[in-house]
C-alpha cells in the first residue's frame, strides 16, 4: 500500500532518501532536481570548513561572474537604463549547460573589462573637462581683476608707505621680495600672484588662515562662479570661487601655494598680459570643444554597451545564481572518491519519490550514461521536516499558522480549519454587509489582475494585502453574511422579510410605544429590522452578541480540543487521549459546555407564557460553585438543576487529578516495566559499551559517529545509525512539572480563553456604533437640509462618509478585527492541541531561491 | 414561516448540504480544501444564524421607541 494522499490535514509524509549520482553528471542532477523542487539535501560536510568544500573553486568563480553582473547592474542603473525584466524570458527555469555558464563567465570577464575602461576613460575626461572649465573661470574672472586696473592700485599702494594700503585696510603688502609667477609688469616691483579655484564653503577658512599665517602680507581678490562645477567622481554640485592672491616675495607665494592646496583649491597659471591671456582662453575653449566631442563618443560607445548588456542582464542573473546555488548544494553531498559517485542524503516527500526518480531517469538518458542514477530510500529515527504543500488560495492561510510555530511531523495542521475559521471569527466582529462588500470587491479585484499585479513591484502596504487576497475574500464574503445576520449595511437595516414585531396603530408622536410580537412568526433570517433605531436596540443586541460570542468560542475551543484527539490517535499513544483529552473535554464541557446548555435552554424556554421571572445565567454560574447544591426557588430553570449542578461540579473536580497524575504515572509505569524487562534506552547502551571499554567519552557511540564516518563501504549502513538522534531518558520529575504546568494551565484557560472571546461581542458592537457615528456625523446630517445646500452638502459629505468608512471602517477597524481574529487563533485555539516542534521543510528549489532573491532586491 | 421548527429545519437542511458537498466536492490534490472548507463554513454559518433566530424565539423585552412618528409605522 503507497503512502496517503498528500492533504492540507497533516504534512507530507516524507522519506529520507540517498542518491548515488555518477561523478560526470553530478551538476545536471542536482540542477535537475532544483527545477522539480521538492528534496530538501542534507549537509554531509558539516564539520568542513567552507573552503575545504569540493566545489569553492566553482563557487567563488561564480560568484565574480556575480559580481561582475551585478556591477553591470549599477552602472545601468546609474545611466537609468531600463533593464528588461525577469518575466520577459519564456525559459527562466531551463537549466543552463555547463559551456553556456563558462560563454557566460567569459562573456562578463571580458565586458566587464571593457565597461571599465570606458568609465575608467570616461572619467578621466570627465575630470580633464573640469580641470579645464575651472581654468576658463580663472581666466576670465581673473583677467576683470587685471582689466580693471587693480595691479596699478597694488602698485601704488606699495609705492607709498604712509598711504592708506588698500580700500581694504588690513591688507599690507609689505615684503619687497622678487616672485616669478606673477606677470611682467608686477615682476619688475616683485609683485607675484596666485591664482585658482576653492570651494565656496571654505573661502572664510581660507582668508583667515592666510591673514595669520602671513601676517596680512597680501592682497586677495575673488569672485563667485555663478554655475556649479560638477565633481565628476561621485556627480555632485559644489559651488565654487575664483581667487587671484597678490603678494610680495618667492617665500610667501610658495606658502600661499601650499594653504590653498592643502585646503583643497586647485591653482591655475594665469597671464597677466591680457593679450596672452587672450591666447589663453581660445587654447582653452578649443581643447574644451574637442574634449567634449571625445566626451560624447565615449558616451554613446558606453551606452550602446550597457544597452546592451541591459537587454539580457536579467536572464544573466538568474543563470548565474542558480548555478552557484547548484554548486553550493553539491557541497552538501559527499564524494566517494573510489568509485567517483557523489552520495547525497535528501528529505522528499514520498509522494513525489516517482516524480523526482524520472526526473533522475531523464537526465541520464540525456547524458548517454549507462550507470543509472540509484535512488535509495533509507529507514531513519531522525525527525522529518514538516511538508505542508500550499496552493495560492490556501498559502496564505497556512502562512498564519507558520507564523507561530512549524507543525509537528504529520500532527494535524491547523491551517486547514483556519481558512474558515479565521476570515469567520474576523466576519463575527466585522459584521457589516456593506464593508463586507467592499472589502470582497477589493480583493476580488485583487485577483481578478493577479498576473499583471504579481509582476508589478507594489508598495509595503499594498504587497501585504495583495498577499492575503484570498484571505481578504473569505472575510469580505462572511461579512457579509454576518453583516446580514446583524441586519447591519453601513449601519442602516434592511426589510427583507416581514417584521415579527408590528407597533400599536394609536399612539402620538413623542409618545414612547412598545412594539408586540405577531403570533407565533418570528424573523427567518437575522436581527429584526424593527430593532433598529429603538431605545432599547443595544440591551438587545448586547445581550445577543455576549452569548452568540461565549457560544462560538466555546464551539471554536471544542474542536480545537478535538483535534488533539486525532493528534492523540494518529500519534498512537492512547495515554494522551486518556490523560490529557478525556479529563480536559470533560472539565471543559461540565462547566462550560453546561454554560452553552442553558444559554440555549433559556432561549427555548416561553419564559413570559409561563409567567416566570427568567433567571440569570451568569449568577447561576457563579451559585453553581459557591453554593453547590442549592438553587433558589426564583432563579430556578428547570427542575432537578440542584442535583445535575452538583454533580457537573464533581465531575470536573475528579477530571483535575486525573489531568494531573494519570499520564505520568503511566509513563513511569511504563518506563518502570520495560526496565524490569531489561530494556535499555540507546544513550543508556552506549554508555555501558563505553564503560565495558574502559573509555571516559560516553558519546562515542551516540553523537560522535557521522553518517559520513570513515568507514565509507558501509555508507547505506552507517545512514541508518541513530545518528544524532535525541534519545531523551525518562526523568520523572520532568515528566510530572511539564504536567503541573499543563493542568494548572489548561484550567484557567478554560476560564480565560472562554472570556477571551467575548472581544467577538466588544469589536463588532465598537464596529456596529462607529459606522451609526459616522452616518449620523456626516450623511446623516446632510439628508436633514434642503434645498441647493441640502444637494451641496450631500455630495460633500457622501464623499467624507465613504471616504472615513474605507479608511477607519474597512482599513483601520478590519485591520483590528483581524489582529484579534489571529489571537483568538494562535492562543485560544491553538493552545488546545498544537504541539509545533517540528521543523520546516526546506526545498532545494530554484523557484523559491528566485523569488526570494526578487523579493530582497 | 418561520417558528420553533425552524432551527431543525435549519439543521437538517446544513446537514444535508454537508454530504453533498463532502460528495461532491471536486476531486483532486484540493479535494480535501473543498470538503472542509464548504462543511465548516456550513456549520458556522448555521450556528451563527440559529443563535440569532433563538434569540429572537422569546424574546424577554420588547422594543421600544419614542421618536416614533405614527405615519412612519410600517404595516
Amino acid at each position: 500500500m503507497g503512502p496517503p494522499k498528500d492533504t492540507l490535514f497533516r504534512s507530507a509524509d516524507m522519506c529520507l532518501t540517498q542518491l548515488y549520482i555518477a561523478n560526470e553528471i553530478g551538476r545536471e542532477v542536482v540542477s535537475a532536481l532544483g527545477e522539480v523542487g521538492e528534496v530538501q539535501f542534507r549537509d554531509l560536510n558539516t564539520d568542513t570548513t567552507a573552503f575545504q568544500k569540493t566545489f569553492t573553486q566553482e563557487i567563488r568563480r561564480l560568484d565574480n561572474v556575480e559580481r561582475q553582473l551585478r556591477y553591470f547592474g549599477s552602472q545601468i542603473e546609474k545611466e537609468s537604463i531600463p533593464v528588461r525584466p525577469q518575466y520577459e524570458f519564456s525559459n527562466i527555469l531551463a537549466a543552463p549547460s555547463a559551456s553556456e555558464i563558462d560563454e557566460l563567465a567569459d562573456n562578463s570577464e571580458r565586458l566587464e573589462q571593457r565597461v571599465s575602461s570606458l568609465y575608467d576613460s570616461y572619467e578621466t575626461l570627465k575630470k580633464r573637462e573640469v580641470e579645464l572649465t575651472e581654468w576658463r573661470w580663472v581666466l576670465t574672472e581673473a583677467g576683470g581683476f587685471f582689466d580693471r586696473g587693480d595691479v596699478e592700485e597694488i602698485r601704488q599702494s606699495t609705492e607709498d608707505d604712509d598711504a592708506p594700503l588698500l580700500r581694504d585696510v588690513e591688507q599690507q603688502p609689505r615684503g619687497q621680495n622678487g616672485d616669478t609667477t606673477g606677470g611682467q609688469s608686477l615682476s619688475g616691483m616683485n609683485i607675484g600672484f596666485v591664482a585658482g579655484v576653492i570651494p565656496r564653503s571654505r573661502i572664510a577658512a581660507f582668508e583667515r588662515i592666510l591673514w595669520r599665517t602671513l601676517r596680512g602680507n597680501l592682497y586677495m581678490n575673488q569672485s563667485e562662479i555663478p554655475k556649479p562645477i560638477v565633481d565628476p567622481t561621485n556627480n555632485e554640485e559644489i559651488q565654487k570661487n575664483v581667487f587671484v592672491i597678490f603678494a610680495h616675495g618667492k617665500e610667501i607665494l610658495a606658502k600661499i601655494r601650499k594653504i590653498s592646496e592643502s585646503l583643497g583649491a586647485d591653482l591655475y597659471s594665469v597671464d597677466e598680459n591680457s593679450e596672452l591671456r587672450r591666447d589663453q582662453v581660445h587654447e582653452v575653449n578649443s581643447r574644451l570643444s574637442d574634449l567634449a566631442s571625445v566626451l560624447r563618443n565615449t558616451k554613446n560607445t558606453l551606452d550602446a554597451e550597457l544597452t546592451q548588456i541591459a537587454r539580457s542582464l536579467a536572464a544573466w542573473l538568474v543563470v548565474v545564481r542558480k548555478e552557484k546555488a547548484v554548486y553550493q548544494t553539491l557541497n552538501r553531498c559527499s564524494y566517494d572518491q573510489a568509485r567517483k559517485t557523489l552520495i547525497a542524503e535528501a528529505w522528499c516527500p514520498t509522494n513525489s519519490l516517482p516524480l523526482i526518480k524520472s526526473t533522475l531517469q531523464d537526465v541520464n538518458d540525456r547524458a548517454g550514461l549507462s550507470v543509472p542514477t540509484i535512488v535509495n530510500q533509507i529507514k531513519t529515527s531522525k525527525t522529518p521536516p514538516t511538508y505542508n504543500k500550499r496552493n495560492k488560495f490556501t498559502e496564505a492561510f497556512q502562512t498564519i499558522i507558520d507564523a507561530y510555530g512549524t507543525a509537528k511531523y504529520t500532527e494535524v495542521n491547523p491551517g486547514l480549519p483556519t481558512i474558515v475559521t479565521f476570515p469567520f471569527l474576523f466576519a463575527v466582529m466585522f459584521g457589516d454587509m456593506g464593508h463586507g462588500s467592499l472589502m470582497a470587491l477589493a480583493a476580488s479585484a485583487m485577483i481578478y489582475w493577479e498576473k499583471p499585479l504579481l509582476k508589478t513591484k507594489l508598495n509595503e502596504l499594498v504587497s501585504m494585502a495583495f498577499y492575503g487576497r484570498y484571505i481578504m475574500l473569505m472575510m469580505g464574503v462572511y461579512s457579509i453574511f454576518t453583516g446580514l445576520l446583524y441586519n447591519d449595511i453601513f449601519s442602516k437595516a434592511l426589510t427583507l422579510f416581514p417584521s415579527q414585531w408590528h407597533w400599536p396603530d394609536d399612539f402620538s408622536t413623542g409618545q414612547s410605544v412598545e412594539a408586540n410580537l405577531e403570533g407565533s412568526y418570528r424573523y427567518p433570517f437575522g436581527l429584526d429590522w424593527n430593532w433598529h433605531g429603538t431605545d432599547n436596540e443595544l440591551l438587545f443586541s448586547n445581550s445577543l452578541k455576549m452569548k452568540l460570542s461565549i457560544l462560538l468560542g466555546w464551539a471554536h475551543m471544542t474542536f480545537s480540543l478535538c483535534l488533539s484527539y486525532i493528534n492523540a490517535r494518529h500519534f498512537k499513544s492512547p495515554i494522551d487521549i486518556w490523560g490529557n483529552f478525556v479529563p480536559g473535554m470533560v472539565f471543559f464541557q461540565s462547566i462550560f459546555g453546561y454554560l452553552v446548555f442553558t444559554i440555549i435552554y433559556k432561549w427555548c424556554v416561553d419564559w413570559i407564557a409561563i409567567k416566570k421571572q427568567p433567571p440569570s445565567l451568569l449568577n447561576m454560574l457563579i451559585y453553581m460553585f459557591l453554593q453547590p447544591g442549592t438553587v433558589a426557588e426564583d432563579e430556578k430553570l428547570y427542575s432537578g438543576q440542584e442535583t445535575v449542578q452538583v454533580i457537573l461540579v464533581l465531575v470536573a473536580v475528579i477530571c483535575v487529578p486525573i489531568l494531573l497524575l494519570l499520564k505520568p504515572l503511566y509513563l513511569r509505569w511504563e518506563h518502570n516495566r520495560a526496565r524490569a524487562m531489561g530494556y535499555r534506552g540507546i544513550g543508556e547502551t552506549s554508555r555501558f559499551s563505553a564503560l565495558d571499554d574502559e573509555n571516559e567519552d560516553g558519546n562515542t557511540m551516540n553523537g560522535g559517529r557521522d553518517s559520513m564516518g570513515s568507514d565509507r563501504e558501509a555508507a547505506a549502513m552507517v545512514t541508518q545509525d541513530i545518528g544524532d538522534e535525541e534519545h531523551e531518558e525518562f526523568e520523572f520529575s520532568e515528566v510530572m512539572i511539564h504536567q503541573v504546568i499543563h493542568t494548572i494551565e489548561f484550567c484557567l484557560n478554560c476560564v480565560s480563553h472562554t472570556a477571551s472571546y467575548l472581544r467577538l461581542w466588544a469589536l463588532s458592537l465598537a464596529h456596529q456604533q462607529l459606522s451609526v457615528v459616522l452616518w449620523d456625523m456626516t450623511l446623516g446630517n446632510a439628508f436633514g437640509m434642503t434645498g441647493v445646500l441640502g444637494v451641496i452638502m450631500v455630495v460633500v459629505f457622501f464623499y467624507v462618509w465613504f471616504f472615513l468608512s474605507i479608511a477607519i471602517l474597512c482599513v483601520m477597524e478590519g485591520t483590528s478585527a483581524m489582529l484579534h481574529s489571529l489571537r483568538l487563533h494562535w492562543v485560544e485555539a491553538m493552545s488546545k492541541h498544537f504541539m509545533g516542534d517540528g521543523i520546516m521543510f526546506q526545498p532545494f528549489s530554484f523557484k523559491l531561491l528566485l523569488e526570494e532573491e526578487e523579493n530582497e532586491g | 414561516m418561520a417558528n420553533g421548527a425552524s432551527p431543525i429545519i435549519g439543521l437538517i437542511f446544513i446537514v444535508v448540504i454537508s454530504i453533498l458537498a463532502y460528495f461532491f466536492s471536486p476531486k483532486g490534490e484540493n479535494q480535501t480544501v473543498w470538503r472542509s472548507t464548504l462543511i465548516l463554513s456550513f456549520a458556522s454559518c448555521y450556528i451563527m444564524w440559529a443563535i440569532v433566530f433563538l434569540a429572537q424565539w422569546h424574546p424577554l423585552i420588547k422594543p421600544a421607541n419614542a421618536n416614533l412618528r405614527p405615519q412612519f409605522v410600517h404595516s
